[in-house]
């Protein structure tokens, strides 16, 4: 029997206890012990921002960070941002103005976006690319995304 | 009652139907659905590229705890070999032929075990020299891939039209040159996966991403000596699709064979590592073409060859030169023309549909020679271009019939807003400024299917509709929704036509259970046969309600219309009855009737004949991109600037979802030219990750100007073609021609990667 | 006879001392942001080993710090506090420059400066600006009850790819610089073939400035063209007080191609890497010498 550790960390806004073992990565705990599936595996090693969580308020991708690392942090994944004022307003305006095709990257940018916006509320075209640099997205070449940030931020005008 | 203004959906930006769940990260894909009592496949592939299999032992991986079943091919009885040579056995016994070989599977409780497992799977191999030139492959005396063939060809193309010799003899300006494409992947963003299940009543239900859910359906039952009527494919949501789902793989039988084995449902799914090195790619192709005109401007003759990598087995890669074939024909007005492709076998990875299916290619060949004709003779290269261009009305000498033609205004368009002639002039000038940094501006134009392509019996696509007593339209159409937003437009074609809001509509197309026959997403038919489809049965079912209206107004059905929920009196649009109430009392009167219809829409293109010729798609669709691009010449760096991507749509029917294409098309279309290359080494993959198979991320997107041409084409659903392709097709030989424009020298080889355009640059000190 | 504890699977000590006695107890895993463990571990290059141990709630590591000495930079100081930082961006520009251009914001959150140095590869974004400021690594172990630490240059502690200087028991602490001249600035250039997510064909950073028309205090460091990160001294001395023209970079560029080692992979060829390392050094000189 493989040994684990027990972990406790505020998860989306409330208490959360799992028991990990050492070596497995958040990715794995969100999505298959704590069943939130809208952290996406796309390709494990940190090249594609689809495992997009935010941690002690800090965008990170789950799949380079050890579960047992969670103990004691505050994570928030999709399910939470979504729900957030700033997360509304991503969501809605993704949703709405085309910057959703496959929708496989959707929710990592969704928390990156939030993230970028709390943190340059009035971010240009140049800041929000940069911004999502760490997101692969394959199908809709990027501009909707950038022009539906950029409606929210000002960074159009 | 209150009068009811025409607003229409047609044009509009329409937001994706699923795109709210989709923001919020609750849509399931293929991997977060989980069946009761799954077990986990996971595939023991080669790693090597050719090799004897003297002996594979399973011992150690079956007495593994938690392990159900270890299959090699000598354990399946009906492991037939797949794909349309035929020469694709799930599982590989015997030989191995390339790096991504299917040895053995196994399914166990958890993924975990499972990659145990494998890894616990004992196999003897005796080493075969390595194939992987196709050139060396045609060689007398190369080892033979296949031993049961007499050589390495898989097989061979060849057209023509006119005379090619007279075309020779005709021009005043002749160019050849040879072109080299290169691997590239899809890069899905969700990875490859199936599920299969034997259900209770025998039935085999399969959850897939295929985008040809009826002809897999049909494969399977062949595969497996099913009925057809004994398989049920449910699609669910797909992270990405760009025509890497158009065949069968051996990683969906061999699921299949395990779920059979272990008699529980099995679900496999890839990592990004196997799904670069395992999954099909886009066709490497190298293409001599030689083209000729006349002084004067007119393109004479074009002859082509190519030689086609076809790797280890056959899939649709070695089908395209039948699109090749068109764009070296048809690509402007050229009356003499030869084509001919060879397939060779070797070790390397097979190649698949990818999104432009051999345009890509053909296109880069056909628009950096446009450019190369244009210079020799003096033209100006839109000038020669419009020369050349056809209009509407015309047929091309393989047949291809057009009917509407948007070429001569997408080709003034991209120029028009670009600023194409003086920048181009003024680059030539700035040549041999001295300045590192150099400006260019390149133009290439683009010829693709726009309503479907006859590959298949059948070009069709099947809808069911039926309208609920409270006006709840159900459309339950044949056709697969892959990301690109087909069923938003097929809800705007019949919301369109029966005069309810896109709130009322719920689309069905996910069951071969429930919809009805399509040949699949592929050569950007749907909006054309989908959309033409939805659009009739949505016509019969506003039929029957009209005619019961007229009944129950004593008005005309002529003098009545259906708009926003209601019966209108069509003349000024005054609200006459709710539509649900007119449903219910059909519903409720004595001779009960529902509102039910259905149609089968086969579009009017015909298949070609033995010679290739034939006007095999309902409607042509073209593009003109002219792109900026600024060249380092100290590092061979080239960024794109600026593109300006003209389209003969035909019509626009969702703002949004043709955009999103184009933007989508034009990412995809800069990375095989600049930055994407599957790097394959003797047969093995160098770079099967996304740290080293670089993806275009958002800081190098260019500034992206889209243009429409509607072209209204007669046959098309509301005027509307298809464009899912064509945005990438044609990027690759533009930057390839504003390269040239900038720097005076021409790359015949993609990707231009900062180290081939350093090495094209400097030749003295590359050698 | 009481059973010995076993050692934890998991440890986050908030107190060096603690970190350092779970490190010299037996074997132990360091772990700070993960960002290159994770992806090693998966690839099997680096199996989990003993405990995993996280030095990230470790204050007394983490921080950025300006005194009369010099700068000092705690280990785990993610690449973005190191990017935010406003002073770093005055006085050691090159280095923030790297932050800069490290991998995405994601990455940047998570990645730990002494993570960057300990994995010593050759492409090491933030090793070659830390060559040319200077500096130094401070290691500290347990012996007995006390925190025993030593510095060395980093070039000494870089030994070659994926290799450092670093002994059992020991924790990479704090990196030290030394104020660096007054007007040198600091400049980092990586070439990769994209801005974002992209690890170094190559990378040069230089600081240096003009007195009285000649180049003064020129530092000079390459990566991605050797085994390690090095500083390129035989070109510093072909630059160090000699005129700021094109004859004297012209010289100072051949040498430089002579004292690189650049090799042929996936990413480049060594003639490519050789190519860029000069074209851009060259342009680099260039600018500083118009000022």
């Amino acid at each position: 029997m493989s040994r684990k550790v027990d972990i406790a960390f505020t998860l989306n806004g409330s208490p959360s206890a799992v028991s990990v073992p050492p070596d497995g990565s958040a990715l794995d705990m969100i999505r298959d012990d704590l069943g939130l599936t809208g952290t996406k595996y796309a390709c494990g090693e940190g090249e594609c921002g689809a495992c997009t969580i935010v941690v002690d308020g800090r965008p990170v991708c789950a799949c380079l960070m050890f579960a047992a690392q969670c103990e004691s942090r505050n994570i928030e994944t999709i399910e939470g941002v979504a729900l957030s004022e700033t997360g509304q307003a991503v969501t809605r305006a993704f949703a709405q103005k085309g910057a959703v095709q496959c929708g496989f990257c959707t929710p990592g940018l969704v928390v990156q976006a939030s993230q970028l916006i709390a943190r340059q509320p009035h971010a240009g075209r140049a800041a929000i690319k940069r911004g999502i640099e760490g997101i692969i997205c394959r199908c809709t070449g990027y501009t909707k995304i950038i022009d539906d940030i950029a409606d929210i931020t000002g960074g159009n005008d | 009652m209150a009068v009811i203004e025409k607003a229409s959906l047609i044009g509009q930006p329409v937001r994706k139907f699923d795109a709210p769940e989709k923001a919020r990260g609750a849509t399931r894909y293929i991997h977060e659905i989980d069946l009761p009592n799954q077990l986990y496949g996971k595939i023991l592939r080669a790693g090597r590229v050719h090799a004897r299999i003297r002996c594979i032992d399973c011992r150690k991986a079956r007495a593994l705890p938690g392990v159900h079943a270890v299959l090699t091919a000598d354990d399946v009885a009906d492991n037939r070999p797949l794909g349309h040579s035929k020469d694709n056995p799930p599982l590989k016994g015997g030989k191995v032929r390339s790096e991504r070989d299917e040895i053995a599977a196994v399914a166990a409780e958890t993924p975990e075990i499972a990659a145990a497992a494998a890894a616990l799977i004992e196999v003897d191999y005796e080493d075969l020299p390595p194939l992987t030139d196709p050139q060396s492959a045609l060689a007398p005396g190369a080892p033979l891939i296949h031993e049961e063939r007499a050589d390495n060809i898989t097989r061979t193309w060849h057209y023509e039209n006119g005379d090619v010799a007279a075309g020779r003899a005709a021009s005043d300006v002749i160019v050849s040159d040879s072109f080299r494409l290169h691997y590239v992947t899809h890069c899905c963003m969700g990875v490859s996966g199936i599920i299969a299940s034997f259900e209770p009543d025998g039935r085999l239900l399969l959850y897939s991403n295929t985008q040809v859910p009826f002809l897999h359906k049909r494969e399977f039952a062949q595969l497996l000596g099913l009925d057809p009527g004994m398989i049920r494919i449910i699609q669910p949501p797909i992270g990405g699709g760009f025509g890497s789902k158009l065949d069968i793989y051996p990683f969906e039988p061999i699921c299949i064979f395990l779920a059979r084995a272990t008699g529980r449902p099995v679900k496999l799914l890839f990592s990004r590592e196997e799904e670069f090195i395992a999954s099909p790619t886009r066709q490497p192709v190298i293409v001599t073409l030689t083209s000729g005109a006349t002084a004067d401007g007119h393109l004479t003759f074009r002859e082509c060859t190519t030689l086609h990598d076809n790797g280890a087995y056959t899939s649709w890669g070695a089908s395209t030169p039948f699109v090749m074939m068109q764009t070296v024909s048809s690509l402007y007005r050229v009356p003499h023309c030869r084509y001919d492709t060879t397939v060779v076998y070797t070790n390397n990875p097979y190649a698949g549909s990818f999104r432009g299916y051999g345009n890509l290619q053909g296109t880069f060949a056909v628009e950096s020679q446009m450019d190369r004709l244009a210079e020799e003779l003096g033209i100006e290269p839109l000038e020669f271009r419009l020369l050349n261009a056809q209009e509407p009305g015309e047929t091309s000498p393989q047949g291809l019939h057009f009917k509407s033609c948007g070429f001569r205004d997408c080709l003034q368009t991209a120029a028009r807003a670009s600023d194409y002639r003086s920048k181009h002039a003024a680059n030539v000038g700035r040549r041999n400024d001295g300045a590192a940094i150099k400006r260019g501006i390149g133009m290439a134009s683009m010829l693709h299917v726009g309503g479907g392509a006859k590959i298949y019996p059948s070009d069709g696509c099947g809808t069911i509709l039926k309208i609920d007593d409270f006006a709840h339209v159900t459309i339950m159409t044949g056709a697969s929704e892959i990301g690109q937003g087909s069923e938003t437009v097929i809800a705007q074609l019949v919301c369109e036509e029966l005069g309810v809001p896109l709130s009322a509509v719920t689309v069905i197309n996910n069951d071969t259970d429930i919809t009805p026959w399509d040949v699949g997403v592929h050569a950007s038919r749907t909006t054309f046969i989908a959309g033409n489809s939805a659009h009739r049965a949505a016509g019969k079912a506003k039929a029957k309600i009209l005619r019961a209206a007229a009944g129950l107004t004593n008005m005309q059905v002529d003098e009545l219309d259906l708009r926003g929920g209601f019966i209108i009196r069509a003349s000024d649009g005054e609200a006459l009855m709710a539509l649900d109430k007119l449903i219910r009392k059909l519903h409720f009167q004595d001779k009960a009737e529902l509102v039910m219809t259905s149609d089968y829409y086969e579009p009017p293109s015909v298949g070609q004949d033995k010679d290739f010729k034939g006007d095999v798609s309902a409607a042509y669709a073209w593009a003109t991109q002219a792109v900026e691009v600024e060249v380092d010449t100290g590092t061979g760096i080239v960024r794109l600037l600026d593109v300006y991507s003209a389209h003969d749509v035909g019509r626009v029917i969702n703002r949004l979802g043709i955009e999103g294409q184009i933007e989508g098309g034009i990412v995809m279309g800069q990375g095989y030219a600049l930055t994407e290359e599957l790097i394959i080494e003797d047969g093995i993959c160098r770079n099967p990750g996304f740290r080293d198979y670089k993806l275009v991320t958002a800081p190098e997107i260019p500034d992206m100007h889209l243009y429409f041409i509607e072209s209204m084409d007669g046959e098309g659903p509301k005027g509307a073609k298809g464009v899912g392709e064509s945005p990438a097709i044609c990027t690759a030989a533009a930057v390839a021609n504003a390269i040239h424009n900038a720097t005076g020298v021409r790359i015949t080889g993609l990707p231009f990667t900062p180290e081939r355009v350093y090495r094209a640059l400097h030749p003295e000190s590359a050698s | 006879m009481t059973a010995l504890p076993k050692a934890p699977l998991y440890a986050r000590p908030d107190d060096l001392t603690e970190a350092l006695r779970l490190l010299s107890g037996g074997e132990a895993t360091i772990v700070a942001g993960a960002t290159d463990l994770m992806v090693q571990m998966q690839a099997g290059k680096k199996p989990l080993a003993g405990t995993l141990l996280d030095i990230g709630a470790v204050d007394e590591i983490r921080g950025v710090e300006k005194t009369a000495e010099g700068i000092v930079i705690g280990a785990t100081t993610s690449m973005t506090d190191i990017l935010e930082d406003r002073m770093l961006g005055d006085v050691v520009p090159a280095l923030v420059s790297a932050a800069d251009q490290f991998a995405s914001d994601q990455i940047r959150n998570a990645a730990t400066i002494g993570g960057n140095i300990v994995n010593a590869s050759p492409a090491g974004d933030t090793l070659v600006p830390l060559l040319v400021y200077r500096a130094e690594v401070t290691l500290a172990r347990l012996k007995g009850d006390d925190i025993i630490y030593r510095t060395l240059p980093l070039g000494e502690f870089l030994q070659g790819p994926g290799t450092t200087a670093i002994a059992r028991g020991e924790l990479l602490t704090h990196i030290r610089l030394p104020l660096p001249p007054v007007g040198l600035g600091g400049r980092f250039y990586k070439f990769g073939t994209r801005p974002a997510l992209d690890i170094a064909t190559v990378s040069i950073g230089l600081g240096g400035r003009l007195e009285e028309g000649c180049f003064t205090d020129i530092r000079i460091a390459f990566g991605a063209v050797g085994p390690k990160p090095f500083r390129a001294t035989a070109t510093e001395a072909a630059l160090s007080g000699r005129p700021a023209d094109g004859a004297t970079i012209e010289a100072a560029v051949a040498i430089a191609r002579g004292e690189i080692h650049p090799i042929d992979d996936v990413r480049a060829s060594a003639w490519y890497r050789a190519e860029m390392i000069t074209n851009m050094l060259k342009r680099m000189l260039l600018d500083v010498a118009q000022g």
